[in-house]
């Protein structure tokens, strides 16, 4: 009995410190930021910006409020639909962009952290459409956010994230020009966010972003 | 005693990292890929949208139409000076089972006409298809012309191809993952079979694939 009792001792003591192993792990931390200057900014504000936000019911989190606008089918029940209107430096709005996110298969707590597959489409009017594939690393917004909402931890913020990890080099996303005068342009993309609002009785967030485009050519510049 | 607690607690610490790195945290429910091969080489898949279950949302300008019309969010005025249209969609494979999400962007403003489509499969990666572009409201015109008036519900059959097979100007641009390295074509065929007094469509998009490793 005595045996046993020391064995559960040893096994949760284990188990907190590989928790805190995973909570603290420097393998899971956000790149360090680009000091490539951005062809062009666009930038958007949380909530007040979205056109439409849909989320897979297996990653809606638990205890926010009722929604009946969610993916309900077991294939897409990891996923979320944004879409938003992205300003320019003038803050006037310039673009429209879609998102469509799915949790990463590539996710690994001890590693790479939380990953999600982020394709954007957007549109510039009277310029054309830019894809957009990222995988970006949402650990540490979680691991800071999930205490405040759920433990009632006091927040520290506001607090910036630099979530796009890849594919491309340097952790960045890779941009493909589809219509307009970007197509068949390529090049990389790098979002920002910070954090200003957390909400625990709603479970939501107030935020600013940007996302900051370079193309392999300076066409996407010509047109500020 | 003490060899008890040093095993249980790196079993403990050990199994949590374990599990932290090889529990599949980011797997999606996978169905079988509808995919079939082709005579020539490359293989073919056909995306299926249903009206209106599979429409999520949409935002656009008025000048794009029926579509841009009815259940669509307003746009910033300083985003519809040029014909602008997006929409979001739920995805099927070829057996009518929802695999994905997609979303769709059509421009019809002279410098920057195009379309271009989003698909995203969570367990297989995404597809970007680039198209030239529907002329403005085309959808619209081809429902008048079967006897369609705004405001009264229709009921009938009518087939636009917003691009069409064969043609070489309809592409698979890009694509991740499973579909990294691929290109193509493709075909995006709308079948309307009503049209409720609201505005609301009914019917299918097909959107068909070709597609084969680049060189």
């Amino acid at each position: 009995m005595k045996y046993a009792l020391v064995a559960v001792l040893g096994l949760l003591i284990g188990a907190a410190a590989g928790g805190a192993a995973i909570y603290y792990n420097p393998f899971t931390q956000p790149s360090p930021p680009s000091a490539d200057a951005a062809d062009r900014a666009l930038h958007y504000g949380l909530p007040g910006e979205v056109l439409g936000f849909h989320l897979g019911d297996d990653v809606v989190p638990p205890g926010s409020p009722k929604r009946d606008d969610v993916f309900w089918e077991e294939t897409i029940g990891r996923t979320a639909l944004l879409s938003l209107v992205l300003e320019d430096a003038h803050d006037k709005p310039a673009a429209i962009a879609s998102r469509l996110l799915a949790v990463s298969p590539r996710t690994d707590l001890l590693l790479s952290g939380v990953r999600v597959n982020d394709y954007w489409l957007l549109t510039i009017p009277g310029e054309g459409t830019l894809f957009l594939r990222a995988e970006s690393n949402v650990w540490p917004f979680l691991k800071e956010t999930l205490p405040v909402w759920y433990f009632g931890r006091h927040w520290k913020g506001p607090t910036d994230y630099r979530p796009t990890a890849g594919p491309g080099a340097g952790g960045t996303a890779v941009v493909v020009g589809a219509t307009g005068r970007f197509a068949g342009l390529e090049g990389s993309a790098v979002e920002k966010y910070r954090i200003t609002d957390l909400d625990p009785a709603s479970r939501s967030a107030a935020a600013t972003g940007e996302i900051d485009l370079r193309l392999a050519s300076s066409r996407v510049a010509a047109g500020r | 005693m003490k060899f008890t607690f040093l095993f249980a607690l790196l079993f403990g610490f050990g199994g949590v990292l374990a599990a932290g790195h090889l529990l599949p945290w980011g797997a999606h429910v996978r169905l079988p890929s509808q995919t079939r091969v082709v005579a020539n080489g490359g293989r073919s898949e056909r995306f299926v949208i249903r009206l209106p279950v599979d429409r999520v949302a949409a935002a656009g300008a008025k000048a794009a139409g029926l579509r841009a019309e009815t259940g669509a969010v307003a746009l910033p005025p300083e985003l519809t000076a040029e014909p602008l249209l997006v929409e979001h969609f739920k995805l099927r494979d070829a057996g009518g089972n929802v695999v994905g999400l997609a979303a769709r962007h059509w421009s019809g403003d002279a410098k920057a006409a195009g379309t271009a489509w989003s698909l995203m499969i969570p367990s297989r990666g995404a597809l970007l298809l680039t198209a030239p572009g529907e002329a403005r409201a085309a959808l619209d015109a081809a429902l008048r012309n079967s006897g369609y008036s705004p405001g009264s519900a229709w009921t009938g059959e009518v087939r636009v191809a917003f691009a069409t097979e064969g043609t070489d100007t309809a592409v698979v641009a890009a694509g991740s993952d499973e579909f990294a390295g691929l290109d193509g074509r493709y075909s995006e065929l709308w079948t309307i079979t009503g049209v409720s007094d609201a505005g609301e469509l009914r019917g299918t998009i097909e959107i068909d694939t070709i597609t084969r490793h680049g060189s």
